[in-house]
């Protein structure tokens, strides 16, 4: 898919996986991004409207038995509202890491199979940094989209895909909910599998 | 994440409740840092910010210290480490520059300089510091894994393979090293040798839930119908061992059935154990609808479906 597409991160799942990435600082962390393809647009349009967090575990997270699960019960709850599993997301444990894992560019294939815009969105955590500080208004994650030739390629190289914030406020919202320790609350499906009154929708996290 | 048995892994999990209530408590005023960080250091826990905190305000008092006596030594150890995870270099060199004083030339101290540079990124001197322990002491297991952690912390994953292999040929029985080394193996998506890893440990240890999960959740990943036979044995031996409360091992035994009923589709079903499968839904659900009533109805849809698949 060459055409022009632009992703629209809305700050509930922007802020999402940050806080996600904050909370477990030594560990990798990934998630799925849910929304749907505003198809009346043109260029096309992808709406991400939330992040479900998958897992922090090491020795989890690359493995299926969580993520079939999530990707089941995430697209069976997301689909009534009429959203998708669009995307995924991950952050490297190493803080100077900036490359795509194997792991991304795996689930990031699976998804791409049912929704042939997905994105993989790659936490860039001097970036995020920055932002805590209140230095930077650049979103805290790297866009990779499919090209032709099935490899997951970096937007902006060559223009064809664009991500974009839909509430200009976002990273400084984000700011806010780091001092105030909001990572602390966040719940992923690990933790989720360890104590199922744990709610991965976290539907109270951000108010 | 200790390993433990089903009984005591409810007392695992009650310690770290603990702990998250003393750290609540002392952080906000109201006393027993001491136990906290007692405690903190019992299980293990890297919890830096509140341990730097807590352990400097004791450190900062000077009759608090001397309360302590002998232990504020270990006190110490335990702020310089945090300090280190924290980035708080300085703070951290203070502690160490008090311990060197009170102990010239020990090895424990040693390792506390070579973290040190380890946390600062003076990669080269930091394996300098633990080369010269290990040739003082060849068999200084820290000191092993530290070279081992250094390699992670650069990103050599090959050469943390490695080592950490040549350090289980003078170790095997280091059941955190096997571990260690599953862990690395997955992340790099070698499940084979991360599953003999795990076969490891279950010989070594056959009643540790832990390992027989994580074994079953390789072998899901491999795939094929062998292995997800067998992954559905070891998520069922799980369940055994930690009377069917564990979350993922329920879950796992529903996905293997729906994955094998995939693949032999057609062919002659064998007389598989279908009922574990429908008890470990009616388990499921029966624990959803208690502890997860909003989940319920998405759980059960989800099940029903796999049943038909």
């Amino acid at each position: 898919m060459g055409v022009e597409c632009r992703y629209e991160v809305a700050q509930a799942a922007y802020v999402k996986l940050a806080l996600h990435a904050l909370k477990h600082p030594t560990a990798a962390v990934n998630g799925l991004l849910v929304g749907r393809l505003l198809d009346s647009a043109s260029p096309a349009v992808v709406s991400v409207v939330d992040a479900v967090p998958l897992s922090h575990q090491p020795h989890h997270l690359p493995l299926l038995p969580t993520l079939e699960l999530a990707l089941t019960l995430v697209e069976d709850h997301f689909a009534p509202q009429g959203f998708a599993v669009v995307g995924y997301y991950h952050a490297n444990a190493r803080r100077d890491d900036t490359d795509l894992p194997a792991v991304a560019k795996r689930v990031g294939d699976h998804i791409f199979r049912y929704f042939p815009r997905a994105a993989v969105l790659l936490l860039d955590n001097q970036k995020l940094e920055k932002v805590i500080k209140g230095d930077s208004r650049d979103p805290v994650v790297q866009l990779y989209s499919r090209d032709s030739s099935k490899s997951w390629r970096q937007a902006g190289s060559d223009g064809s895909s664009q991500l974009t914030l839909k509430e200009p406020s976002t990273n400084v919202v984000l700011a806010d909910h780091v001092t105030t320790k909001k990572w602390q609350q966040i719940i992923d499906f690990d933790d989720h599998l360890d104590d199922i009154s744990k709610d991965w929708l976290n539907p109270s996290l951000l108010g | 994440m200790a390993a433990t048995t089903a009984i005591s892994t409810a007392t695992a999990a009650a310690e770290e409740a603990r702990l998250l209530r003393l750290e609540e408590q002392a952080e906000h005023g109201g006393g027993g840092a001491w136990e906290y960080l007692s405690l903190a250091r019992r299980l293990r826990a890297r919890r830096p910010a509140p341990v730097l905190r807590l352990g400097l305000s004791l450190l900062n008092d000077a009759s608090a210290r001397s309360r302590l006596a002998s232990e504020q030594w270990t006190l110490y150890e335990q702020v310089a480490v945090a300090a280190m995870d924290c980035q708080r270099v300085d703070v951290a060199k203070d502690c160490i520059g008090v311990l060197s004083k009170q102990f010239p030339g020990s090895t424990r101290v040693g390792r506390l300089e070579a973290l040190l540079f380890e946390a600062k990124g003076d990669w080269a001197e930091a394996e300098r510091a633990y080369a010269l322990i290990l040739e003082n002491n060849p068999f200084d297991q820290i000191a092993h894994k530290r070279k081992i952690a250094i390699a992670k912390a650069q990103g050599d994953m090959s050469v943390a393979v490695d080592y950490l292999n040549k350090y289980l040929e003078l170790f095997m029985a280091d059941h955190d090293a096997w571990r260690e080394l599953a862990e690395i193996y997955v992340s790099l998506q070698m499940y084979k040798q991360a599953a003999f890893c795990y076969e490891e440990l279950i010989l070594a240890q056959p009643t540790i839930p832990l390992y027989h999960l994580a074994y079953a959740e390789v072998l899901y990943t491999l795939g094929g119908l062998e292995n997800l036979q067998t992954a559905k044995k070891y998520y069922a031996s799980t369940i055994q061992l930690t009377g069917g409360k564990n979350t993922r091992a329920l879950f796992g035994v529903c996905l293997c059935s729906a994955a094998i009923s995939q693949l032999t589709k057609g062919r002659n079903k064998e007389e598989d154990s279908s009922e574990l499968q429908s008890l470990a839904a009616e388990a499921l659900l029966k624990d959803y609808k208690q502890r997860s009533p909003s989940k319920e109805a998405l759980i059960a849809g989800m099940l029903k479906n796999m049943k038909l698949s």
